[in-house]
């Protein structure tokens, strides 16, 4: 096990920052929508949360991108390249099958790469398609008088209506996965933990083969190096039982 | 034959000029056939708006008159302008625009005493003023004669006194109590801008008064009671031609209203009306999802086992 910095403060804070929000737009999104929004008046609560909560998720949408593009997070973390591509259907089988037999997940998480091509996909579409459509169609929601004129003109405000509350359905869709999703870690907080310290543990690569030709320089060493979880990578060479006393 | 030949000599040009039996190109025949076509069918949308039709006010209105409180003396000459143009009598109760109420204590009345504005408080004289307001207009939403109108070309919101049967319902709607009620001829009645030329304004001695371009003064001013006023069930309907279906009552604030109001869903009359399958289909998608997370979570805890 070793522990990698994964997520800069920047985005830790603005991740929860933005969560909070989310939870914000949701409830009073569900308060806006059920009972419908015809009938409330313009100074109801649910309205006014929604809308400087909405506001507030136009600033840290803008932040996010203007970050990670400066950044190059985005080239880094998001663009999925053609051998993602086989990555995508290999994740999703170890999501659905694999993850039951106790198996590491087949993608390794560094700084260069923090998420897997399933991630990627999946964050990519929701931050800049469906976040997107949701802050452009709300901001034209927002009564703004240049818009007004050509929405009420165009009469699209159904249409409007209609892309927002799919985009927000998919949006919370993607939020119930992606909430049971944090806590398929080793423990079921270690990934929240790591949001908000930064830090991720991630399972290290076999590489103790190499570490054994070096030999030991004083006796007692080897024991120490090996530690009880690699020696599970010990197993995929030596039979099993073998490494527990490997030096016996 | 002879004869013949200059029976259809007179006709033709007399056909031609109705442009009956006349050659017609395919292209001309599209032409027409689809410009008539399109006619008829926008026809349908023309016929129903003659029916009656909630009147709902989506037009901004084009000016306002706006106060200075600093240079306010609290005379009441606007006041007393407004009564004598308009209505012939001098009647501070009657003006639309208010001063005198607020000339003491401020908006918030004699309770306010010092604390308050006015001329027991910081001394500076709050006037009220019509905010003409934009798109959903409490007054005009609440009235059940439709009495509440635009005017053009201020586009400004005024009371029809043919339509107008003196219910004061509007003088509930308001949110700053700006509707003033005439109990000689029982109609209610508001600011209109005097059609583009307030009266007040030409009055101030002070240049406290002046009419400007429109602007959103409804967040400047604090409420003056909450308002009583609910959209009536008619014209929420035909809010739903723009907005989504929903309620026509206020769902109201705070958690535990929330969960009445999504448990109430929505009113029955207009279950069918909406979107409806877009929730539906967000509905299930969702439990489907819970679902699935949650059989994942056990058979993960099982298996692990």
């Amino acid at each position: 096990m070793k522990r990698i910095y994964l997520h800069p403060l920047p985005l830790r804070i603005w991740h929860w920052v933005n969560a909070l929000m989310v939870i914000f737009l949701i409830i009073t999104g569900i308060e806006l929508r059920l009972p419908g929004i015809a009938g409330l008046s313009a100074n109801s609560t649910a309205l006014l949360v929604h809308r400087y909560a909405g506001w507030g998720m136009v600033i840290s949408c803008v932040f996010w991108f203007a970050y990670n593009l400066i950044n190059g997070n985005l080239k880094r973390h998001y663009i999925i390249r053609s051998h993602d591509v086989k990555g995508i259907l290999r994740q999703v089988k170890f999501y659905l099958f694999s993850i039951f037999k106790g198996e590491e997940s087949p993608f390794r998480r560094s700084p260069e790469g923090k998420f897997n091509p399933l991630q990627k996909l999946v964050y990519g579409a929701i931050m800049c398609i469906f976040s997107g459509v949701l802050v452009v169609s709300g901001v034209l929601f927002s009564d703004i008088l240049f818009f007004r004129r050509y929405i009420l003109r165009l009469n699209i405000i159904k249409m409007l209506d209609a892309v927002h509350v799919i985009a927000a359905y998919v949006f919370v869709l993607y939020l119930v996965v992606h909430i049971y999703m944090s806590t398929l870690g080793p423990r079921v907080f270690s990934h929240i933990k790591a949001m908000i310290l930064g830090y991720e543990d991630e399972a290290d690569e076999p590489e103790m083969i190499a570490v054994y030709e070096q030999g030991p320089d004083e006796p007692g060493a080897t024991t120490a190096l090996v530690s009880s979880e690699n020696t599970v990578a010990c197993q995929e060479c030596h039979t099993e039982g073998e490494g527990t006393n490997i030096d016996g | 034959m002879g004869q013949h030949d200059e029976k259809m000599e007179m006709i033709e040009p007399a056909v031609r000029s109705f442009s009956l039996n006349h050659p017609c190109s395919r292209r001309q025949f599209l032409k027409v056939g689809g410009i008539s076509i399109i006619g008829i069918s926008a026809l349908g949308p023309v016929l129903a708006r003659g029916e009656a039709r909630p009147l709902i006010i989506v037009e901004q209105a084009q000016g306002i008159v706006v106060a200075d409180p600093v240079k306010c003396v609290g005379c009441g000459r606007c006041e007393l302008a407004c009564t004598e143009f308009i209505d012939g009598k001098a009647s501070p109760t009657l003006s639309r625009i208010k001063v005198d109420r607020n000339l003491n204590f401020g908006p918030k009345g004699v309770f306010a005493l010092r604390q308050g504005q006015g001329n027991w408080g910081d001394g500076l004289v709050i006037q009220d003023l019509c905010k003409q307001c934009s798109h959903p207009v409490p007054c005009a939403d609440a009235c059940p004669k439709d009495a509440i109108v635009v005017v053009p070309p201020s586009n400004v919101r005024a009371v029809d006194p043919e339509k107008c049967n003196g219910c004061k319902i509007c003088l509930r709607a308001c949110p700053w109590e700006m509707i003033s009620f005439d109990p000689d001829s029982n109609k209610a009645t508001k600011c209109f801008l005097c059609n583009g030329k307030p009266k007040c304004v030409e009055a101030c001695p002070a240049e406290s008064l002046s009419y400007v371009p429109w602007r959103d003064l409804r967040n400047k001013a604090p409420h003056r009671m909450t308002t009583t006023a609910v959209t009536l069930p008619g014209k929420a309907e035909a809010c739903q031609e723009c907005h989504l279906a929903g309620a026509q009552k206020i769902v109201g604030q705070g958690i535990p209203k929330f969960f009445g109001g999504v448990k109430a869903g929505r009113p029955s009359s207009l279950r069918g009306s909406g979107f409806k399958w877009i929730d539906m289909v967000g509905t299930a998608l969702l439990s489907i999802a819970v679902v699935f997370v949650t059989v994942h979570g056990v058979l993960r805890g099982v298996v692990k086992r």
